[in-house]
């Protein structure tokens, strides 16, 4: 019976059109559009500097680190960026006429950028504010390290060394394809996280071909001499089994068609994608169970969660670093922020640390909604169907 | 006579309506139970109840001897349920379809293939067992879904209305085919709101409305309800009140209705009324085009009964 279901199962799910479409389709669409839009990225010979400017005030000229950092990233061949040094007003006026992809400003001495618009190009700018700003941070670091280490005697130029040193680390990493193409992964790591609690869906299907409350199939299997786990039990490892599938492939696909760098780790990502996928699919099965509508209204929600997760993760040019300053929460609980988080820790750190709290949480969060929708499949007598 | 299902006082209501009420009944072993009602008249949530779908209020439920619950899984191998709304899977063939929900309860594999291909000899798709749901009339896909629900040839079959909608053909061969799953030794519980069938088809039947039994029994039991022995139909062009209040007179009418130049005349008993009327017509010199007579009908039962017509 177990196989026999799982069987048939898994067959309607590949011939279902729906399906296949949310867990293969749609991610590898997305990949390809993602692909074509840092293509321009991705090809170091053809990066074009990026118009910005930066309002040239006060704040700004107070922040020496900062400034010094920002303008040799606006000079010579190599540069990243064509700087225009203007006053807010037209710094303003400028993003508004789509001449500068964005502009910098200092407040509260802490370096700020402004865009109109979520980009590949804005991210790259970004990005290098981030980075400088964390420079900086790190060369006051160092400064305060001395002058402690000094007693008294500021060994001024031996700072001076360790913070251009610092400083000029900073640069290149910005340009270095590598570095470039880091936030390229981020954005496909996403993607791939999206992928994988799209699967939710799958899941929220198979349970509601086995429950009379939902579908007329679920009355045949109710009435069925089979327990309700057993069918339970293989529909969801048809539905798995579907998901997983279609992970790996999305993943071989970036990989090695599309040729972006996802980290030598395959592994262990493929593991990552393996209790993700767990956790999807508990996610869909509780909101099939608690969730007395039909199929189209949950695929809607399960779209909305999915994409919301993943513009906090950073997909679609929103900034993971800045969302998880802004709403920690969100990236800590939503699923797709600890799937993306732990490809994220698997690419940035040897040290598996956070990648195993990634993986432990995933792995309750997939607990407590089996354990949810176990409670709500208890009942056995429908008060109306 | 043994009861393969015994239902005692089944009240359920959903949130503060009672769709079903206090209702009681038997099904005979070997027989064809027609469940007569108009829509909402709580045939379908009687069988959700002894099928052990839903909760109800109050009652007592067995089949087969015992006790029914969403466990009894002896009980559950031996039923068969057609349900109301078609529920087969678009992504299946017919016999993909079929072979699957009869898996559910067979798991031999050669058993299966034999019972999956006696279904569809029953339903009558030898024809179409390639192809998809979606590629079946209404009349085709309900004769699927009646494959799906009892190729397990099971010993307890529930229809609920699974001629809804369907071409005259294809009704035949449904009722055909439900004939001969009775044949081969099945009992079966046909619900419906088509008094016609349940007329040609049902060893018994019971009359439902808003959750009450009304009546029971065989259809001639039942057509003795109506208080009425036969119809009389007599095309006459014209009539005048004269001749028209002479046909009150006649012995055993209870009711004469004139309208459109079709007299209708009701006769409370008596035999050859028919002949009588022929016989009548002629005395009086009544010229008319076309005559014939009806036996009463399970409507006539329930409008004699609830005061309205069965039919929608
Ligand atoms: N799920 C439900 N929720 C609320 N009321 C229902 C539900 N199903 C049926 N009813 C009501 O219960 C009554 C009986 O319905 P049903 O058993 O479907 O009748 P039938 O099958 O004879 O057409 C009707 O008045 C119907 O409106
Ligand atoms: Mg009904």
């Amino acid at each position: 019976m177990f196989w026999h279901n799982y069987k048939y199962a898994f067959r309607t799910l590949i011939k279902s059109k729906e399906m296949v479409f949310w867990t293969l389709a749609f991610p590898f669409i997305l990949a390809l559009l993602f692909y074509m839009a840092f293509a321009r990225l991705h090809d170091y010979d053809t990066f074009e500097p990026l118009n910005v400017a930066v309002v040239n005030d006060e704040s700004y000229r107070k922040d020496v680190a900062f400034s010094e950092a920002f303008k040799s990233l606006s000079e010579g061949d190599e540069r990243v960026f064509n700087t225009q040094y203007v006053e807010k007003e037209k710094a303003e006026e400028l993003l508004e006429s789509g001449n500068i992809e964005g502009y910098v400003f200092v407040e509260e001495n802490e370096a700020k950028v402004k865009i109109k618009e979520n980009g590949t190009m804005t991210t790259v700018l970004v990005l290098a504010v981030e980075q400088i700003s964390q420079s900086v941070d790190a060369v006051n670091d160092i400064a305060m390290d001395e002058i402690q280490r000094a007693n008294g005697a500021v060994d001024i130029p031996a700072i001076y060394a360790r913070v251009a040193a610092k400083i000029s680390e900073a640069q290149p990493n910005i340009k270095d394809d590598s570095r470039v193409m880091n936030i390229v992964a981020v954005e496909f790591y996403t993607l791939i996280a999206m992928a994988i609690m799209q699967g939710a869906m799958v899941s929220s299907e198979m349970m509601n071909r086995c429950l009379p409350n939902i579908s007329n199939r679920g009355k045949r299997v109710a009435i069925a001499p089979t327990r309700k786990s057993i069918v339970v039990l293989s529909s969801l490892l048809a539905g798995y089994t579907m998901l997983f599938a279609a992970v790996i492939l999305l993943i071989l696909f970036i990989r090695f068609v599309l040729g972006i760098e996802l980290g030598d780790n395959l592994g262990l990502i493929m593991l990552h994608s393996a209790i993700g996928s767990l956790a999807a699919t508990a996610m869909g099965m509780w909101l099939s169970v608690i969730l007395k509508t039909n199929d189209a209204a949950k695929n809607v929600i399960i779209l909305t969660i999915t994409m919301v997760g993943c513009m906090f993760a950073g997909m679609f040019g929103g900034q993971k670093v800045f969302f998880d300053e802004m709403l920690p929460i969100v990236n800590k609980i939503s699923p797709v922020g600890m799937i993306t988080d732990g490809f994220y820790s698997l690419y940035y750190y040897d040290d598996l640390s956070r990648f195993t709290v990634n993986i432990v949480s995933l792995l309750v969060v997939a607990g407590i909604f089996f354990a949810l929708s176990i409670r709500g499949l208890r009942r056995q007598r429908y008060d109306s169907i | 006579m043994k009861n393969v299902i015994e239902v005692k006082h089944l009240t359920k209501s959903y949130k503060a309506h009672k769709a079903v009420d206090d209702l009681s009944l038997e099904v005979h072993e070997g027989e064809i139970l027609g469940l007569l009602g108009p829509n909402g008249s709580g045939k379908t949530t009687t069988m959700n109840c002894i099928l052990s779908l839903l909760k109800f209020d109050n009652g007592k439920i067995t089949v087969f001897g015992k006790e029914m619950t969403p466990s009894s899984y002896d009980a559950k191998a031996k039923i068969g349920v057609v349900f109301q709304e078609v529920a087969v899977f678009d992504e299946l063939t017919v016999y993909g379809n079929i072979d699957y929900f009869c898996g559910l309860y067979i798991e031999d594999k050669e058993t299966r293939a034999q019972y999956v291909a006696d279904a569809i000899k029953l339903v009558g798709l030898e024809d179409c067992t390639k192809q998809y749901p979606k590629q079946l009339s209404g009349g085709l896909l309900r004769r699927l879904n009646i494959a799906c629900g009892i190729a397990h040839k099971p010993k307890l079959i529930f229809l609920d209305e699974p001629t809804v909608a369907v071409d005259p053909q294809s009704r035949n061969n449904i009722l055909d085919g439900i004939k001969k799953l009775r044949d081969d030794g099945a009992t079966i519980v046909y619900t419906t709101h088509y008094m016609e069938e349940v007329e040609i088809l049902c060893d018994r039947v019971i009359i439902l409305d808003r959750g009450k039994i009304i009546a029971s029994g065989t259809n001639d039991e039942l057509k003795a309800l109506a208080k009425i022995e036969e119809k009389v139909t007599v095309e006459i062009p014209e009539l005048s009140p004269k001749q028209l209040s002479g046909f009150e007179k006649i012995k055993n009418v209870s009711e004469v209705e004139y309208d459109n130049g079709v007299l209708k005349v009701v006769y409370r008993r008596g035999k050859n009324n028919l002949g009588d009327m022929i016989e009548y017509l002629k005395e009086n010199r009544i010229n008319y085009d076309k005559i014939f007579a009806e036996r009463p009908t399970l409507n006539d039962v329930f409008l004699e009964l609830t005061g309205k017509e069965l039919r929608d």
